[in-house]
């Protein structure tokens, strides 16, 4: 929210001295969003979840036993085992400990869904900015690309294409070629809400007052119009986070991702070929992959209630 | 009645720029990404120097990729896909086959999700904050969190591997033998884990929205006139506040459209159900270009199809949309 308040206080900076105002009005503005937030169970539930999940991908790698994709246990001779105090989630036929490579799952799936979302909204807001702000001619082109990625089966297209450019890519690389892939396809719902909101701010006084101050259209959209619209894009944020979290589980899943990364998909696969005699390979991963989008999803509820001026008492 | 007609046209017409955006976006990544004879060579299993020169010509691989894209655009104005590399069968065959499987799967589930998530959302909404609102909610978020197909592979492991009472897969027993003793109970057990996934998901969303949207509506001062007028509550319910909260469920069915309709690949390789996503993922693997190609043409004109049905059922469900 510092976009906003950081718009509030240039706005008052003609009156007062902002260096005064602007920290006062940026700490009333958060404090809002976080008493409300705070009075939100399922909202508090979701901001553990996602911060735990933070925590255990940024630290949890330094702590797990095993490095990632390692066959260790093999030669232990503790391949195909059900959880044990050695392995709390089992062991695979090949000797992966999955408990080990869940943790560096956590990182690189945090990883491609955190990434994936920043570059698909910053091309939303940006190609959403310009179809509802440039002129009608550009705008009606622009928002028919917008449609054309609303409507294309945009998942096929990403398998497809991470299929295709795996060949190419250097060894290493493949978790960041899906981050882009992932990316490049998810922003056009992104652009769709933008468009629609730049619409609405548009007309409002303080753009009018900004437009016959002779600011450049540049300054108009970007200082002063999208941090009026920021709250339906954080909260598409972090919703898409759980989303790109979920194609790149299926990604991996399917095998069409990097099969030398550790990523939860990767592991229901493993998993999914021995269902009939260790349940524990997919079990768990899959069990972990939907309390982490179930906290983003319960973040992004509890975000969209605590920003929505509407719902104010 | 003619406005109808000329806005169809006119969406039928937007649908070429549409079409050939995509096609050349396939087209011309495929064609980047790499050799297309070494594509072509890693789709085949015992390439031979015939063969290869063979599809030299007939996918005119010695000419530039603008001219060769200009073909394909040409031969798919004859509805000619091509031929599968693998399989030597012309994909326009296998499709037609290949979507039924989908189809049946996608709506059966759908019919089921709309059929319990509609009542399950307005009931949610009636008793805000009552620990059924509570359940219904949580398991709803769940729901929606949940990866499609990991929940396949979960009710695998419980009712075809641990209690052995449905099929693991497919969409029919086939040489294996039939479940139930007949072709027909056979299919039904076969659907049977995969619907029921599918609905699970789909029915997460429609609840949530249903019951955002009813609480909404039920605030209005029509429903309260409706009450007072002494009309039954579930005449209320479901006659008044339900068809104004109802609208935006077009909407969600429209955009799962493209990813059903894509026959959620993952959920359809985890059941070996026959269906469009599961033979998209084949393709793809094994980089049989000309089957990828064929089938991201034929989903993208369904999915445009039916959004242009869906604008339609608008105008019919909302007497305020006016289709022009």
């Amino acid at each position: 929210m510092s976009g906003t308040s950081g718009e509030a206080g240039s706005q008052t900076a003609e009156v007062k001295a902002p260096a005064k105002v602007k920290p006062r009005r940026s700490a009333t503005q958060a404090a809002v969003t976080w008493r409300r937030f705070r009075r939100n169970k399922s909202a508090l539930i979701g901001l553990t979840i996602v911060s735990a999940f933070l925590l255990l991908g940024v630290f949890g790698p330094f702590f797990a036993a095993y490095p990632p994709r390692s066959t260790a246990s093999l030669f232990l001779g503790q391949a195909h085992e059900p959880p044990s105090w050695a392995h709390p989630f089992g062991t695979e036929p090949t000797g992966v400990d999955v408990f080990s490579d869940s943790i560096w799952a956590t990182r690189n799936d945090l990883y491609v869904g955190i990434v994936a979302t920043l570059i698909a909204t910053a091309l939303g807001v940006a190609i959403g900015a310009v179809a509802g702000y440039a002129r009608p001619s550009i705008s009606t082109a622009v928002l028919g690309v917008i449609q054309v990625f609303f409507v294309i089966p945009v998942l096929l297209l990403i398998l497809l294409f991470a299929r295709l450019f795996l060949l190419e890519v250097v060894a290493g690389w493949g978790l960041t070629l899906i981050v882009l892939i992932l990316g490049l396809f998810g922003w056009s719902g992104i652009a769709f809400v933008v468009r629609g909101e730049i619409f609405r701010v548009k007309e409002l006084e303080f753009v009018q007052a900004e437009k016959a101050l002779g600011a450049s259209n540049f300054r108009i959209l970007f200082r002063h119009i999208v941090p009026n619209i920021l709250t339906p894009i954080i909260v598409l944020a972090t919703l898409g986070v759980a989303g790109n979290i979920i194609t790149e589980v299926v990604i991996s899943f399917l095998g069409f991702g990097d099969p030398n990364t550790a990523t939860w998909g990767l592991l229901i696969d493993d998993g999914f070929r021995y269902v009939n005699t260790y349940w524990w390979v997919s079990f768990f991963p899959g069990l972990m992959c939907v309390i982490l989008v179930l906290g983003f999803n319960l973040l992004g509820d509890g975000l969209s209630d605590a920003l929505n001026p509407r719902l104010r008492e | 009645m003619a406005g109808l007609v000329s806005y169809v046209i006119r969406r039928l017409l937007f649908m070429i720029p549409i079409m050939l955006g995509v096609t050349a976006l396939v087209f011309f990544v495929t064609a980047a990404a790499g050799n297309p004879i070494a594509i072509i060579r890693a789709g085949l299993l015992h390439p031979n120097n015939a063969t290869i020169q063979y599809l030299i010509n007939y996918y005119h691989l010695n000419q530039p990729v603008e001219l060769r894209y200009v073909y394909y655009v040409w031969n798919l104005m004859h509805l000619n896909l091509g031929v599968s590399l693998q399989t030597h069968v012309p994909v326009a065959q296998s499709i037609g086959r290949w979507t039924w499987t989908t189809f049946y799967l996608q709506m059966s589930a759908l019919a089921l999700a709309l059929g319990i998530g509609i009542p399950i959302g307005v009931y949610s909404a009636k008793h805000q904050y009552s620990k059924a609102d509570y359940s219904i909610t949580t398991a709803a978020i769940f729901g929606f969190s949940m990866p499609t197909f990991w929940l396949g592979i979960m009710l695998i492991l419980l009712f075809s591997a641990y209690l052995k009472v449905l099929p693991y897969g497919g969409a029919s027993g086939g040489a294996l033998g039939l479940w139930w003793g007949g072709p027909i109970q056979d299919a039904i057990a076969h659907l049977i884990l995969p619907m029921i996934t599918l609905a699970y998901v789909e029915m997460a969303t429609f609840v949530r929205l249903i019951r955002g949207n009813m609480l909404e509506v039920m605030r209005q001062d029509y429903v309260l006139a409706a009450q007072a007028s002494g009309l039954s509550d579930f005449k209320v319910t479901y006659k008044h506040a339900l068809k104004n909260a109802i609208t935006p469920i077009i909407t969600l069915v429209g955009l799962s459209i493209a990813s059903s309709l894509g026959g959620a690949p993952a959920l359809e390789t985890v059941f070996s159900w026959p269906g469009l996503g599961y033979y998209f993922t084949q393709a793809a693997l094994s980089l049989d270009i000309t089957v990828v190609e064929g089938l991201t043409v034929v989903i993208t004109v369904m999915v445009l199809a039916a959004n242009v049905l869906l604008d339609l059922l608008y105008g019919v469900v909302d007497p305020r949309v006016r289709v022009t």
